[in-house]
């Protein structure tokens, strides 16, 4: 019986997919902004060693019909994306001066 | 200068003095902040020009729909006929008035596909060219012209897959508006980038100030200073020289050409190196920055019109639709749009839509993400000195400002919206 979420290999990254791994970019932008920065330091810094690896994992499957295991690994990429920004250039969640300054997202692909 | 800034000047000089209806004075923002002049720009500018309402592709079949509230001025319905002809009208039922086409919430725009559109209230219908096909309870009303009922049509032409609406009675063309300079877009293969991104910022402040933010390029060290260097006297230096920037006036329409990175040089993979808290890291592993991916897609020769400036390391062309919308071509393969609804003197909503070739894998995916990231984070710190500077302008403690000649398509943009106003306001005197 499988005991993670996440293909095999990438086993060791279970942790962060209860938070990390979501769907729509809203969601992860809010996680981003719910977490103190040396929490996105933390996972900022499990996933990073991981992604070339995922990366080349992913590109051998089709994009179009990804497993959920695989769907996953490719969301904590898309986080690892986004907490990227707040952890390489801002130093915290929030962009600096960026007050009550919002997005909605009208439209985004699918996977 | 940096070797950057060598390899990029002209030696071109001054670009304002060339154009002789700019003069190179002081200018008000009374246009931003004043409501007398909101309205009648509304009237001149907004319920008279070709307006933005959507892509074409949102429309794949005959039957499909999607409404667009232009608040303040008009709620509408844009559908794909039978015969596959788009046309747009407005959102109102002949009966009593009740809006027709929306879901959940009346306020908010829907989308869908259907045979016929049947008002909520009294289940009158209308064909999908706006024209009623059916009256609940016909013999009780009182010489009913059936034939002449319906949604009031809505003037709605194609360009390159732009859809676009004209509240005017009896409007130029499209393509007439357009002209022979923008003709050109049609050349480009926009209907091959289907992958879409879509965003929606309420920003108070007025939406030229908006428009402002994006036409000139000396304002990234400060406001966008962490992503280029924390030490803004390096940061300055990382921006092109002012002559590397190609401008271009076609009134109402305008064109900016903007210098860009070259992408990073082809990697194996599995030389990124050690993980790094280093955006540049970032940027090597998934092979994308802000202006664009390292993999540039096959899109065919880029058209001939792109580049007009001959700028050494192209990075994109924003072409200016008078009045509110943007098309940045990048050099890198794809496409965003900018669109501005006002809703006040002092309040917009900015729209963002970026649109990919579809990606044939997960790298291609993920450089598309961190394309779409980096805009968003750019962006929010653009929206948020809008609102500073309508602040600052609307306590009127000044009423004089100074455009620099790196501020040219402010300077003529602010002028085209001034003179639209007041030609329809000598119109209206003299009618009247």
């Amino acid at each position: 019986m499988s005991t993670t979420t996440l293909p095999a290999q990438f086993a060791e990254l279970e942790q962060w997919v209860a938070d990390w791994a979501r769907p729509t970019r809203q969601e992860r932008y809010d996680m981003r902004l719910s977490k103190k920065y040396d929490q996105l330091e933390e996972f900022y810094d499990a996933i990073a060693p991981r992604a070339e690896e995922a990366i080349d994992y992913l590109n051998g499957r089709d994009l179009t019909d990804l497993a959920d295991d695989d769907a996953r690994l490719l969301q904590l990429l898309y986080s690892m994306i986004l907490v990227s920004y707040a952890v390489n250039v801002f130093m915290q969640p929030r962009i600096p001066d960026s007050g009550a300054a919002f997005f909605n997202t009208t439209a985004e692909p699918a996977v | 200068m940096t070797e950057l800034q060598q390899r990029l000047a002209t030696g071109k000089g001054k670009f304002t003095p060339l154009y002789e209806d700019l003069d190179t004075g002081p200018v008000s923002y009374e246009d931003s902040i004043s409501p007398e002049f909101f309205e009648a720009e509304r009237e001149a500018v907004f319920k008279r020009s070709w307006l933005y309402v959507g892509r074409s592709e949102r429309l794949p079949r005959p039957g499909t729909f999607f409404t667009r509230e232009l608040k303040g001025l008009a709620s509408i319905v844009v559908s794909r006929r039978k015969d596959g002809v788009v046309n747009a009208f407005h959102n109102v039922c002949a009966h009593r008035g009740n809006k027709v086409v929306w879901q959940e919430h009346p306020q908010e725009e829907s989308k869908g596909s259907c045979r016929e559109f049947a008002c909520k209230y009294h289940g009158w219908r209308y064909g999908l060219d706006g024209r009623v096909t059916h009256v609940t309870n016909e013999e009780e009303f009182f010489g009913l012209d059936k034939d002449s009922l319906r949604m009031p049509p809505v003037h709605c032409e194609e360009f390159a897959g732009f859809i676009f609406v004209n509240l005017a009675p009896d409007p130029v063309p499209l393509r007439t508006y357009l002209g022979d300079r923008l003709l050109e877009l049609e050349a480009y293969p926009f209907g091959e980038m289907t992958q879409h991104y879509g965003f929606s910022a309420p920003i108070r402040g007025n939406w030229k100030l908006a428009v402002d933010s994006v036409c000139e390029w000396y304002h990234p060290p400060y406001v966008h200073a962490r992503f280029i260097d924390k030490d803004i006297a390096k940061a300055e230096k990382m921006v092109p020289p002012p002559d590397s920037y190609h401008y271009d006036l076609f009134t109402p329409h305008m064109l900016t050409s903007v210098p860009g990175p070259p992408p990073l040089p082809p990697r194996e993979p599995g030389t990124a190196g050690p993980a790094a808290r280093d955006q540049k890291w970032v940027y090597r592993l998934f092979r994308a920055g802000l202006f664009g991916p390292d993999d540039v897609p096959d899109i065919g020769p880029l058209p001939e019109f792109l580049n007009a400036g001959n700028i050494k390391s192209w990075g994109n062309d924003q072409f200016w639709l008078f009045p509110n919308l943007s098309v940045q071509i990048w050099a890198r393969g794809f496409y965003i749009t900018y669109t501005y609804w006002p809703e006040a003197v002092d309040k917009h909503t900015y729209d963002i839509d970026l649109y990919f070739v579809p990606p044939k894998n997960a790298q291609e995916r993920l450089a598309q993400e961190l394309i779409v990231d980096s805009t968003i984070e750019f962006a929010m710190q653009d929206v948020n000195t809008i609102e500073a500077t309508q602040q600052g302008l609307s306590t009127r403690a000044n009423r004089q400002f100074h455009l620099s000649d790196q501020e040219l398509l402010i300077r003529k943009f602010h002028k085209t919206v001034r003179d639209t106003v007041a030609a329809h306001g000598a119109r209206d005197a003299k009618e009247g």
